[in-house]
């Protein structure tokens, strides 16, 4: 059984040496490393060779369509799943020949989070806190900081069958970050949240990050992620399809939504210097001298930039400019890979 | 967001955690866990409730009932005894009824709420998790039981039964539940589906309660065969001659060996039928060994089974000592330690089951079930 390999060697290296968050930032130690995963379930392969690798101190989003294999490559990541082949480690260690060290380090928060109905919002965490050996002294003051974190503390000593679906999924992220893990698995974290608990969500996980951890949250609501993540790993049928980070985002070709006072008098330009562009959809035809806007397929930012200087050089009133989807969602749909 | 600011700190070394690994810290963590959100729940005390009811009512009715018949006979000490008889079965009957739904759902019914994959993530080892949902569930158990203890003492204050009685009792049916908890978390581990493994688990109670006797019932006419056997006993002549009013009727009938056609059953092949049965195992069990003389006790019919058919059968009831004529040891022995082993193997296994199928990172998934 995995369970039974020897505690981990205490020269373990990576995100785990203690210090300044900026040192580990500076040198990101890949906090998972996943080469070649497959998992099959019967005939239907849920991973077909996936490869992912999420830098430690950044937040690494997975997407991908419904059934692509995110949740079992999570479930694998948690130390829950055997994959058939392919080498994972998790904060430096394997979670299926070296399950407790890696479960140790590893805070996951599955999608569909039960919750123990009879039991209050702190005595859930003070069980879990137990449950990971976090030393007692400390248990206290543990959960009353990740209740206040996630603003459940006037919930503190209510049944968490009374809470709602979101303070359910803040109760969840909580009890994920009980035992101060170094690598965070988040499956979903942001369904079921209102407005204000994403903006939430997304300080706290880009604090996580900031603070040497890693942080990898899958979801298939784009916009969401691309506010939050660094980088981006796309999953398609059980295959990792693609990769981004940051710097692809700004310098891949995008489409810009180039929005001024007069569409005629923008169309005209666009025309007169070679720009090719298609209506927004938006636009009323009847009326061309009314503002409105168009895209326009750009080369990055400087691509942008180039464009709007040369519109307002030309007299083009110009209103506003801006993508006119988030990188993620643009990047995911240029992929055009199938759902099922 | 607040300001707390939470550096990752060194991890310490991380604790062993096997699957066989075993903490008193582990298994309290996981039994408070369970007993907390069984207690708290408002269908728990009327099961209480309902039980001292029920218990209570047949116990004082019962009571009262042999008190007006065994006010006519002059031996009021069976009165007692068959009261104590009727709470014990009573007792371990229903106890036999409630416990399998404490174990039944422990494992898939935590699969199903989303619950199970978040405690196994932690440290804590596979058995951790088994022992302590099994300990909750014992407790519960005996929690019952501990409501029936005053109507225990209502059958002793009856008398006719020794007092040593009543611990041999409680434990003996205390270490039954114990053992049908362990079958039903197996089963919890081993069916998909809560509804599943808590049919298969009340047809084991039933496979051991009520099928055993049906079986052994029905076996008999088999086993059994008309065969010339010794008998020791009153000679048939002797009563002829009673018959026909020749001898002297106040002659003593004398006992002797004579061979003549019985019906025998070889129950040596299926006495341990009703050995493994848990009203037999308490039944047996419960009297003190001093308690036990003569053998027209219906334990000691049990424990005779084992023996199928003496060698020379005793029908004679007028010599007070027949083992010049009767080999020694024609008395079986107690049955219930054979029993209770049984028992608790079978609830050992289910246990075992459980913490093999609880171990993580899991290879297989049962068709249709998700881990998380």
């Amino acid at each position: 059984m995995a369970a039974d390999a020897p505690p981990p060697p205490p020269d373990v290296p990576g995100p785990a040496a203690p210090g300044p968050s900026a040192q580990a930032v500076a040198t990101p130690a890949p906090g998972i490393e996943v080469v070649g995963l497959r998992r099959a379930f019967g005939a239907v392969r849920a991973l077909d060779g996936a490869d992912l690798v999420a830098r430690a101190g950044a937040v690494t989003a997975l997407v991908g369509p419904n059934g692509s294999g995110k949740t079992t490559l999570l479930l694998v990541l948690a130390g829950l799943l055997v994959p058939d082949s392919g080498q994972v480690r998790v904060a430096g260690h394997d979670p299926v020949t070296d399950s407790a060290a890696a479960r140790a380090r590893t805070g996951w928060m599955p999608d569909a989070f039960g919750t123990w109905d009879s039991l209050t919002a702190r005595e859930v965490l003070t069980t879990f806190a137990d449950a990971y050996r976090v030393d007692r002294t400390r248990t206290a003051a543990r959960v009353d900081e990740l209740l206040a974190t996630v603003h459940l503390s006037e919930y503190a000593d209510q049944p968490a069958a009374v809470l709602s679906r979101g303070q359910k999924q803040r109760l969840g992220l909580a009890r994920a970050l009980v035992h101060d893990p170094q690598v965070l698995l988040l499956d979903e974290p942001a369904s079921g949240l209102d407005p204000r608990s994403r903006v939430d969500l997304r300080i706290l996980l880009r604090r996580l990050a900031d603070e040497g951890r890693t942080v990898l949250v899958s979801s298939h609501v784009l916009s969401e992620l691309d506010e939050m993540a660094d980088d981006a790993v796309f999953l398609s049928r059980g295959r990792t399809v693609a990769g981004m980070s940051e710097a692809d985002a700004t310098a891949g070709r995008r489409t810009w939504h180039v929005r001024a006072l007069s569409l005629r008098t923008l169309t005209d330009w666009l025309d007169a210097s070679g720009v090719g562009y298609r209506p927004d959809g938006a636009g009323r035809p009847t009326d061309p001298d009314a503002a409105g806007g168009v895209l326009v397929d750009v080369d990055g930012e400087t691509g942008a930039a180039a464009l709007l200087r040369d519109a307002v050089t030309a007299g083009v009133p110009l209103v506003s400019s801006a993508p006119a989807a988030g990188a993620l969602e643009q990047a995911y749909l240029a992929l055009e890979e199938e759902r099922r | 967001m607040t300001a707390t600011t939470t550096t990752p700190t060194p991890a310490p070394a991380t604790p062993a955690v096997a699957t066989w690994t075993l903490t008193w810290h582990g298994v309290r963590t996981v039994a408070a866990l369970e007993l907390r959100q069984r207690v708290r729940s408002s269908r728990w005390k009327a099961a209480l409730v309902v039980w001292a009811v029920v218990v209570g009512a047949i116990t004082l009715l019962a009571g009262g009932v042999l008190a007006l018949f065994s006010a006519d006979t002059a031996r009021p000490d069976d009165g007692g005894a068959l009261l104590f008889a009727v709470v014990a079965a009573l007792v371990l009957g229903l106890g036999l009824l409630v416990t399998p739904t404490l174990t039944s759902t422990a494992v898939n019914g935590d699969r199903a709420a989303g619950t199970l994959a978040t405690l196994q993530v932690t440290l804590l080892s596979p058995a951790e998790i088994a022992t302590g949902k099994l300990l909750a569930a014992w407790a519960s158990a005996c929690a019952f039981l501990v409501v029936s203890l005053p109507f225990f003492l209502v059958a002793l204050a009856m008398g006719g039964v020794p007092v040593t009685t009543l611990p041999r009792v409680v434990v003996l049916t205390a270490l039954l539940l114990a053992a049908v908890c362990g079958m039903g978390l197996g089963w919890s581990t081993l069916a998909a589906r809560p509804a599943g493994s808590t049919v298969l688990t009340f047809v084991t109670v039933a496979a051991l309660t009520v099928f055993t006797p049906i079986f052994f019932g029905l076996t008999y006419p088999f086993l059994s065969t008309t065969q010339e056997v010794q008998v020791y006993g009153v000679s048939d002549d002797y009563w002829a001659q009673q018959d026909e009013g020749i001898g002297s009727s106040t002659a003593e009938p004398t006992c002797e060996l004579s061979v003549q056609e019985r019906a025998v059953a070889r129950t040596e092949w299926t006495w341990w039928l009703l050995a493994i049965n848990p009203f037999g195992v308490v039944a047996d069990g419960a009297v003190p060994p001093a308690a036990l003389e003569g053998s027209a006790n219906p334990v000691q019919t049990l424990r005779d089974l084992r023996l199928g058919t003496p060698e020379v059968q005793d029908e004679c009831w007028v010599e007070e000592d027949t083992s010049h004529a009767v080999p020694p040891g024609a008395h079986g022995g107690p049955v219930w330690p054979f029993g209770l082993a049984v028992n608790l193997l079978l609830g050992a296994a289910g246990f075992v089951t459980a913490v093999r199928r609880l171990r993580i990172p899991q290879r297989t998934l049962a068709r249709g079930t998700r881990v998380a």
